[in-house]
């Protein structure tokens, strides 16, 4: 298997996905029929104004969130129905996260957060602990692995929290508005990480944002208006 | 997530509010220290009680004495009372349902002498029977009456220790071996008027005969200061006693084998105890049985454990209200955290474990303070609560033993305690923990976003 083929290999699969919320009588179509793929290794943003559905679409990718009707398949495996504890296991073994209010456990030191989905994972504390500073070394903060996220920066608590996303090196990577609260300097140098540790471990990632200069980072940018798709681009 | 992490982070979160951990934690020492007294308490008046009664007096024996206390229905003191012992009432007695042996019982005064030296011998004639039923000691030399063997007198090591010798001003003590020294069994003079034209009564101890045995050194301190004899032995030295002795006194004398100075009733079991005394006393006769007095007392000392137990139950309710409590404000608090947690890949099971182990931390915590706090207790109890205790059992009998205990902490109540503490800690965190799971990973991270 050349490179060729194996970016062309489907990490993601979304078909006719739809999320309505009931607000009473009112129906709130958030994602109305959504469909697209995401190739190994693509760096995907999906980009719309606020309230298009982006985060929706999102979290119905990661399983935080019940999808009304359609398919997610992950890796090749369908996650709508999947059980709880199911997820759980799935997304310790595939799946990253990074926030745009970075959701950094506040009583935890840098390090600490760091090592959170090795834990869950259950991995031993030698080698959890040789992974999470490494990862935070990637990411510049070898200086502040003993600082509490209220010590941080803004800047420096979504480095931690990107190395926390990728230090269990997942193949998919979800990022909802993860540069939403940064200055532009720091925007550049977090985008700049995040495409970069992606590229090393030949990493999938879905990217949210409302700023469309973002989207030259991106491999492949899906346009969301009123829970719908309405452009696909290719870079 | 592994045995370690959960507990760092139950600490972690425990220490983050300290005052409202230190609060629920109290209520669990409370709890703690209320029931682990209540136990030592009840261990420690049944440790004294067996030390006091099991060993100085067999619990099953009943004891029907010629001259019986009264009380009035107040139960004050209202005199005594004579009452006839006689084979008609032992006769009665075997009628009785749970009597496992009867034995009659007179009691003489003896003397021993041996050489210049001499002692007091309180001597108690008995069934022979009886060696075997009412819990006698090991012999050191000799063997207990029987059928073809009861010619002889059982000596108490007590009996055998306080020979002595006086004459002006010079008093000497001497320990006596009657299997060594010649020892002779006589009968005091001050009782009765000898007639002078007969030959002394005496009997001599003589170990190539086997009239006499000796019997161990006993707790029991009856068997260590009185001597026994077969009943029919003694009926036939008393008779021969009496011949020697003036006519009118020989009469007198007689007397003494028409009636018993006491009778002894063996039930078959402790808890009969009272049953049968119940019976004796619609014969008529009034009883003393060291159950008597261990009733009230075992009333009392379940009252006091009761009422211990019953704030320590309080207690403990309390502080399991509070340990919920408390999970609930924690589940609160960090209901985001347990969103960024799940969306992490922490597994359910885990978030409901993180949270147990919480609430098991705190009932720990409180059970190991609780278990040295009611050391601190039980230390006290003992040094300071005999007249409490003497006060409350309304008396001194029992308490009145030099290093009574009214409180034992046995090796396994602190581990029981610890194990509690942390039992109670799991139940009450196990609904909020459960309520933990339940937290939507979405809810919990758009809350205060
Ligand atoms: N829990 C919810 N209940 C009702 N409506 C919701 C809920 N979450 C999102 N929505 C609605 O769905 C639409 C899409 O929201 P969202 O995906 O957050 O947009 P975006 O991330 O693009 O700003 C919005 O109109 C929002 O009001
Ligand atoms: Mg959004």
């Amino acid at each position: 298997m050349n490179e060729e083929q194996k970016a062309r290999k489907k990490m993601i699969e979304v078909k006719n996905l739809k999320k309505i919320y009931r607000m009473g009588d009112e129906k709130i179509r958030a994602v109305d029929d959504v469909s697209f793929d995401v190739m190994d290794g693509e760096f995907c943003c999906l980009i719309g104004t606020s309230g298009s559905g982006k985060s929706t679409i999102l979290n119905l990718l990661a399983g935080i969130e019940k999808a009304t009707s359609g398919e997610i398949i992950l890796r090749g495996k369908n996650i709508v129905g999947m059980s709880e504890a199911k997820l759980a296991g799935f997304r310790q073994s595939s799946l990253g996260f990074v926030f745009q209010s970075y959701n950094l456990i506040g009583t935890m030191t840098a390090l600490e957060n760091v090592e959170l989905p090795l834990i869950f994972k259950r991995e031993k504390k030698k080698i959890r602990r040789k992974k999470s500073i490494e990862m935070l070394k990637k990411v510049g903060l070898d200086n502040r692995m003993d600082h509490k996220p209220s010590e941080m920066s803004g800047g420096q608590q979504q480095r931690v929290g990107i190395a926390r996303a990728f230090v269990a090196k997942p193949k998919i990577i979800f990022a909802d508005e993860p540069t939403g609260n940064l200055d532009t300097k720091t925007t550049v140098e977090v985008m700049t990480l995040i495409k970069q540790m992606a590229k090393e471990n030949h990493q999938t990632i879905v990217m949210v944002t409302h700023d469309p200069t973002l989207t030259e980072y991106a491999d492949k940018v899906i346009r969301i208006s009123d829970g719908k798709i309405v452009e696909t681009k290719i870079n | 997530m592994n045995l370690w992490d959960l507990l760092k982070m139950g600490l972690r979160n425990l220490s983050r509010r300290k005052a409202r951990t230190a609060l629920t934690v109290v209520g669990v020492i409370i709890g703690t220290v209320s029931i682990v007294s209540m136990v030592s308490i009840g261990i420690g008046i049944n440790e004294t009680f067996e030390k006091t009664y099991m060993e100085n007096g067999a619990m099953t024996i009943i004891r029907i004495e010629q001259y019986s206390a009264n009380f009035d229905e107040n139960g004050n003191w209202a005199g005594e009372s004579k009452q006839v012992l006689d084979d008609n009432l032992v006769n009665a007695l075997r009628g009785i349902e749970h009597v496992k042996a009867i034995a009659p019982i007179i009691d003489q005064s003896g003397q021993l002498k041996s050489g210049k030296y001499t002692t007091y011998a309180q001597i108690r004639a008995i069934g022979r029977d009886a060696f075997g039923e009412f819990g006698f000691p090991e012999l050191t030399y000799g063997t207990y009456p029987s059928e073809n063997d009861y010619k002889k007198i059982v000596f108490a090591n007590g009996t055998l220790q306080n020979f002595y010798y006086s004459s002006g001003r010079k008093y000497e003590t001497k320990v006596v071996d009657p299997t060594d020294e010649k020892v002779t069994f006589v009968f005091p003079e001050w009782n009765y008027q000898k007639n002078p034209r007969k030959k002394d009564f005496k009997l001599e101890m003589n170990p190539g005969k086997g009239n006499f045995a000796v019997m161990a050194e006993s707790d029991n301190w009856e068997y260590n200061s009185t001597c026994y004899m077969d009943m029919a032995f003694f009926k036939e030295i008393w008779k021969e006693y009496a011949s020697t002795l003036t006519v009118a006194d020989r009469k007198r004398a007689m007397q003494v084998l028409e009636s018993y100075s006491s009778i002894y009733v063996n039930v078959d079991n402790i808890d009969n105890v009272t049953d049968v005394q119940d019976a004796i006393k619609e014969l008529g006769y009034g009883t003393y049985s060291d159950m008597q007095y261990l009733e009230p007392l075992q009333q009392t000392s379940n009252m006091i454990q009761i009422v211990l137990g019953a704030i320590g139950a309080l207690a403990m309710l309390v502080s399991a209200i509070n340990i919920a409590n408390t999970m609930v404000m924690s589940i609160y608090e960090r209901t985001r955290e347990i969103g960024i947690m799940k969306v992490l890949g922490c597994k359910v099971y885990d978030v409901r474990r993180l949270f147990l182990y919480e609430a098991a931390l705190i009932g720990l915590m409180g059970g190991i303070i609780g278990i040295i706090i009611s050391y601190l207790v039980s230390f006290g109890i003992n040094k300071y609560g005999q007249p409490i205790f003497a006060a409350i059992m309304q008396t001194s009998a029992v308490y009145d033993v030099e290093g009574a205990k009214f409180s034992v902490i046995p090796f396994w109540l602190p581990f029981a305690a610890a194990l509690f503490g942390m039992f109670v800690g799991v139940v009450s965190g196990y609904i909020p923990a459960r309520r933990a799971t339940k937290i939507s990973a979405i809810e919990a991270m758009k809350s205060n976003q």
